[in-house]
């Protein structure tokens, strides 16, 4: 379904560019041909059932499994990347707890505690929001795409 | 007393309350606010958010906190910065794009009920009463140690200034200003974190001994300015003048044993280098947790330290969510993505300034461990410039600490009495300017009276109270209204009655003295380990009993809530950010 309809641009340009590029005769026949496969008329029928914008709008079953679809897929992202960020710091007042050591050792002279709480886990989190809001973009963007391709 | 933080402290009052006052003929009405501050920029927007949100609690709390009690404090600091990643996870970009103005507005939108809206509108005021309360404190300590007046004088001086400032006008989305406090509370902690660093390099590390009481690292003497009772490590002798044990000295060589003493008011205690520092009573470290220990314990036995911390993380975690004053500034992003965007650099900006009161909370434990024996841990930050560097630049230094300190406290207390007055005139009282402006007088008059009965609380402490209630009742309620097509209204109401009702009564029993020792202790000191899991399991639980009562128009909140802008609004892509950029530098 959606490769029929992205096909108009790349349908008009190579005739919009023809004057100005000038390019030899030889390769006219071949794109000629091309043009006439992707225009053909029983494949109009089929955009009706393309789900757009408006399924969206007037909340037809199609539109709620749309919407349905993106809200999962933008939940399980979000749960992931907290997931990541308290593993990695909820972990460790259970490590420091079952191993005691571990709360003692010291780098460079410093508590190992201040290491990690004082410094350690920011850019952590840095680097999770980071990640999910790029994530989150591409996934809003593919979505775009899908209900409503570019023109 | 010449001090040049007098002066820093009046310059930040002043410029705060010029600047709003100029706001009042920029933005009139909330309508002329919210078009004015669309239109500004992710970096500005989040610089806003942060200086609106570090108070008192982050600039002199944790610091005191983390010297008196140990390193475990350092979870406030991590926790109000994760806050902030949990809010970009899973609110940010939804409730923008929702557009609800203030919690109560989310919740009588998102499920159509005035009565949830008012229990909604309950909460904010108890939400931001609790976290006013630190704020007023903080002032009344700063004054304190900067004039020497009484703690009220500090307390009535804010609240005066503050209310009367908003009751005026002013304040109202002053975003610039707001920005402007974030990087002057960051140069105020930054430079001295870095100067007193280099001042005093790395000599002493062994006051950072695991299991070993603090040493006087230079020849030190105490002045007592009250009563006060410690004790010692270990035997040592000291140079009286003055009160202590009921015998009078005048500059006599006295032993004191390794037991409990009693300072009296104005005496002076001289001691060697290689002493060890006394502990005061009244804030004595927990035992069983050593100053080192990533645990924070909760009870002044020491117990259960492990379920202490814990309650700590949820309630900061997932507090920052809830708290009142913050939506509206998300409102402030033109869309959905740059909400995205803009918390993104609030943890960057968080993170920043995060670092520098663990800095600062270790120079003292190296090097000014007398500060252990002020009867109140809040004002070390404060005093330790003077003490490592002195002279005038150490002067200098007290005085930018005094003034990020009373722009925290400024900043966070307007955005707050702002929230406050506006949730009790939206919907308790007729709407209007003159009902708005007599509620931000009652209410400021409140919250100083109140902050008058708190003074023995720290203020990290007071402020991890007010995450815990705001993550026991408008989290659940955000998190799942905005991700669970099922939530209904009882279940809402449900949740955030029960929730945010448990947490606030365990809080009062603990600020009452019920529970000090053991499990009671933790669960009521710390109570967000149960409250929270609570508020969740009552909302969904009441939701799947009552799914008749299903708001019809689900599908179009959550369409609205979820959908990308670039789908949302036909005329997205006709409102280019330039012209939006262009019209707000007018």
């Amino acid at each position: 379904m959606e490769e029929t309809r992205p096909a108009q641009p790349q349908l008009a340009q190579p005739q919009l560019a023809q004057p100005q590029l000038a390019q030899p005769q030889l390769a006219q026949p071949q794109l000629a041909q091309r043009q006439l496969v992707v225009w053909r008329g029983d494949q109009v029928p089929v955009q009706h059932d393309i789900p757009g914008p408006g399924d969206l709008r007037d909340d037809t079953n199609t539109g709620r499994l749309l919407i349905g679809s993106l809200v999962r897929a933008q939940l399980g992202l979000s749960l992931m990347c907290l997931m990541l960020a308290l593993t990695v710091t909820v972990s460790f007042p259970l490590v420091a707890a079952l191993v005691p050591a571990i709360g003692r050792t010291r780098v460079a002279g410093l508590p190992v505690t201040l290491i990690v709480l004082g410094f350690a886990f920011y850019p952590v989190f840095l680097a999770v929001g980071w990640f999910y809001h790029r994530q989150a973009r591409q996934l809003e963007a593919r979505f775009t795409d899908l209900v409503d391709p570019p023109r | 007393m010449t001090n040049p933080a007098v002066g820093a402290i009046a310059f930040v009052t002043l410029l705060t309350i010029v600047v709003g006052a100029r706001g009042i003929r920029v933005a009139r009405t909330p309508d002329d606010f919210m078009v004015a501050a669309r239109q500004v920029p992710p970096g500005i927007n989040a610089a806003a958010i942060s200086g609106e949100y570090l108070s008192a609690a982050s600039f002199l709390g944790i610091a005191g906190l983390i010297v008196s009690q140990g390193l475990g404090s350092l979870w406030y600091s991590v926790g109000y910065t994760a806050g902030y990643l949990v809010l970009l996870l899973l609110v940010a970009a939804p409730l923008r794009r929702f557009g609800a103005y203030t919690i109560p507005d989310f919740a009588d939108g998102r499920l159509g009920s005035k009565g949830l809206r008012q229990a909604a509108t309950a909460l904010v005021l108890v939400i931001g009463w609790f976290y006013l309360l630190p704020q007023m404190k903080g002032a009344g300590i700063t004054l304190q140690w900067v004039l020497g007046t009484p703690y009220w004088v500090g307390v009535v001086a804010l609240g005066v200034v503050v209310s009367g400032n908003i009751a005026m006008g002013g304040m109202k989305g002053i975003t610039f200003v707001q920005c402007f406090q974030y990087w002057l509370k960051l140069c105020a902690i930054g430079i001295p974190a870095l100067v007193l660093l280099i001042a005093t390099g790395h000599d002493s590390a062994r006051n950072l001994q695991p299991d070993r009481a603090p040493v006087f690292t230079r020849a030190t003497v105490l002045q007592v300015s009250q009563t006060t009772d410690f004790t010692l490590a270990r035997p040592a002798r000291a140079t009286v003048s003055g009160l202590i044990d009921q015998r009078r000295y005048r500059r006599q060589t006295v032993p004191l044993c390794a037991c409990r003493h009693v300072a009296g008011a104005g005496a002076q205690i001289g001691f060697a280098a290689g002493a060890p520092v006394p502990t005061s009573l009244a804030m004595a470290p927990s035992p069983g947790v050593s100053w080192d220990s990533p645990l924070s314990a909760a009870g002044t036995d020491g117990a259960h330290p492990l379920a202490s911390t814990y309650g700590i993380i949820i309630a900061t975690f997932f507090g920052a969510v809830g708290l009142p004053h913050i939506l509206v500034r998300f409102y402030t992003n033109p869309d959905g993505e740059a909400a995205r965007r803009t918390t993104l650099i609030v943890v960057l900006l968080l993170s920043t300034f995060y670092m520098f009161p663990a800095v600062l909370a270790v120079l003292t434990r190296l090097h000014a461990p007398q500060l252990y024996l002020a009867g109140d841990s809040d004002n070390v930050l404060l005093a330790l410039p003077s003490l490592l560097l002195p002279g005038l630049p150490g002067a200098l230094l007290a005085a930018l600490v005094a003034a990020g300190a009373f722009a925290a406290f400024l900043s966070t207390s307007s955005g707050l009495l702002v929230s406050v007055a506006g949730a009790l005139s939206h919907d308790f009282m007729n709407r209007g300017v003159t009902s708005f402006r007599w509620c931000a007088i009652a209410a400021g008059a409140v919250a100083t009276a109140a902050s008058l009965l708190i003074g023995r609380f720290s203020l990290a402490l007071l402020v991890g109270w007010a995450f815990a209630i705001a993550a026991s009742s408008f989290c659940p309620l955000l998190v799942l209204g905005i991700w669970w097509r099922q939530l209904t209204r009882a279940g809402a109401a449900a949740g955030i009655v029960v929730g945010g009702g448990a947490c606030l009564a365990a809080i009062l029993a603990t600020m009452t003295g019920a529970a000090t020792r053991g499990w009671s202790a933790v669960l009521l000191g710390q109570p967000a380990i149960w409250t929270v899991p609570l508020a969740f399991g009552v909302m969904i639980v009441t939701s799947l009993l009552t799914q008749r009562t299903l708001p019809g128009n689900v599908g179009q909140v959550m369409l609205r809530m979820h959908l990308p802008e670039a789908l949302s609004r036909q005329d997205y892509r006709s409102f280019p950010l330039e012209r939006a950029r262009r019209s707000a530098g007018r």
